[in-house]
């Protein structure tokens, strides 16, 4: 029987995976500060004794998209956006600093400030706590100060600065839980603050995901799709016909 | 099955408790003392479909895996502890906070809940009691005959009774705050509970020690700002209308497989 039917089948299943990378994107529309993944799709032509005539394709993620998605006014004085790029470190469940655009935080009745997801924001010397405040103001540099309840006005104090780095993109990878880390960190390899990334105040990012452009890669990766079923259906005709001929009368 | 079918229900049930939360802000624009909720979404776990490095011949490696992403979910709503105007009624009893902090009130089972919802009446025995009819904590008894009742801003009320000159004092209004407000359980009537997450309530005298003041004959209107929750059910709905296609999408496809084979 023809092979060409299993590299139809291959191409078919790799569109529904590349599909269900572009659905998550859709799905993660409204997620704060959500990185939207790319996904493509490449030929691997197979090698063996003969020629490698036939290439199947082959859906891959090569990275994700950090491109900075809209900055929106909330008001609320522990939302934290950061403009242009960079990324507000944290603690990863793995207990290793993992790297992140979200930043609506809160503190919880330990005083740790963590954000939507969870994670503890790291600061200069490990994750931040913060005493019982009346105020709390984070400056563009992130320094965390406050007037603790009880001083007064006058009395401002500086409890911690947010970690922010600027590692090299091409090495950052999301992981499975969403956060982004370097990759091939070597040991005793440190990321450095970064003093030019800017915390803006009272804002949150949202997600970077171009609904129009996932839903036209949906489109056409259905479209895609039903070409390689057509094909799956040539061949089987093919194949009928041919029986048909060795048919003994 | 398709796999994006799952994916897009994750998005549809997530907008779908994000056009909730917009609809009980928008019900509650005018409830005075109410703080907004805010629907937190975050992205579900990756899967690992081929790991990046791996050999695709015997010396080369794949430049890059696939990594699928499985969708997402609504981790929590968040209350969104910004302070609404205050508005001014006029009204004695009217009690709002400027600044940090919550009324007591004890609960018929005996339980203090916390709010910031100031508007007290007086019932039969001219006890303080909040809009259901709950009794403020610690409970202040405004005597008969009172004519002028002037609570201060660190919460001492004072009644002055008819035919006297010089007010007498009947008690304080102290006020509560946690470390973590936003981790407090809102159980209905503008009503808190106190979870293991908003710590321990910490008792205080009103405008001292980072404790926000009592303004008499004024109230906190809510934080719900009208145009901001129109704007938000806009992108709820369309997110949703996007992946409700991604659901048609993946079900024609299949559809058209189970046709054409």
């Amino acid at each position: 029987m023809d092979r060409a039917l299993y590299i139809a089948m291959s191409g078919a299943k790799q569109n529904t995976l590349g599909q269900t990378a572009e659905a998550n994107n859709l799905a993660n529309v409204n997620t704060t500060a959500f990185r939207r993944d790319f996904e493509h799709a490449r030929s691997m032509p197979v090698f063996g004794d003969y020629y490698p005539t036939r290439a199947y394709a082959m859906e891959e993620r090569p990275a994700s998209d950090f491109n900075p998605g809209t900055l929106i006014h909330t008001g609320r004085d522990l939302d934290l956006g950061l403009d242009n790029q960079g990324w507000f470190a944290v603690l990863g469940p793995d207990g290793q600093e993992a790297y992140t655009r979200r930043g609506d935080t809160r503190v919880d009745e330990l005083g740790r400030l963590i954000n939507g997801e969870g994670y503890q924001l790291m600061g200069a010397g490990g994750p931040i706590v913060i005493p019982p405040y009346e105020q709390i103001e984070i400056a563009k540099d992130g320094v965390i100060s406050i007037r603790a309840a009880g001083d007064e006005a006058a009395v401002i104090a500086e409890i911690d600065q947010l970690r922010l780095v600027l590692p090299d993109q091409t090495r950052l990878e999301k992981g499975e839980d969403g956060l982004f880390r370097v990759r091939d960190l070597q040991p005793g390899e440190a990321i450095p603050q970064a003093i030019d990334v800017q915390v803006v105040g009272e804002h949150l990012e949202h997600s970077n995901v171009n609904a129009v452009h996932s839903l036209t890669q949906i489109m056409s990766l259905h479209r895609q799709y039903e070409m390689q079923v057509k094909m799956m259906k040539t061949v089987d005709e093919n194949a009928q016909v041919t029986s048909q001929i060795m048919d003994i009368q | 099955m398709h796999s994006a079918l799952w994916v897009a229900k994750t998005g549809l049930n997530a907008q779908d408790h994000g056009l909730t939360t917009v609809s009980n802000n928008l019900a509650n624009v005018s409830t005075t003392g109410f703080k907004r909720d805010r629907a937190v979404f975050e992205d579900l776990i990756y899967q690992i479909q081929r790991q990046p490095g791996a050999l695709s011949s015997q010396d080369s490696r794949l430049p890059s895996g696939l990594q699928l992403g499985t969708g997402v979910k609504v981790s929590g709503t968040q209350k969104i502890w910004t302070t609404g105007d205050l508005q001014e009624t006029g009204q004695p009893l009217d009690l709002a906070i400027n600044g940090r902090g919550f009324f007591q009130i004890t609960l018929p089972d005996g339980n203090i809940a916390y709010t910031r919802d100031g508007t007290f009446h007086m019932d039969n025995a001219g006890q303080m009691v909040n809009v259901s009819g709950y009794l403020l904590e610690p409970n202040i008894t405004i005597p008969d005959q009172t004519n002028t009742l002037t609570i201060s801003k660190d919460g001492i009320v004072s009644a002055t009774q008819v035919g006297e000159t010089t007010p007498t004092e009947i008690g304080q209004i102290p006020m509560v705050d946690f470390i973590n407000p936003a981790g407090l359980q809102a159980i209905g009537g503008n009503l808190f509970l106190q979870t293991a997450s908003s710590g321990e309530p910490q008792e205080g005298v009103a405008g001292e020690a980072g404790y926000g003041s009592i303004e008499q004959g004024f109230l906190e209107n809510s934080n719900v700002k009208v145009v901001e929750e129109l704007v938000h059910m806009i992108t709820v709905q369309r997110a949703y209308e996007m992946n409700s296609k991604v659901v048609s999408s993946a079900d024609q496809m299949l559809q058209y497989l189970a046709q054409n084979t």
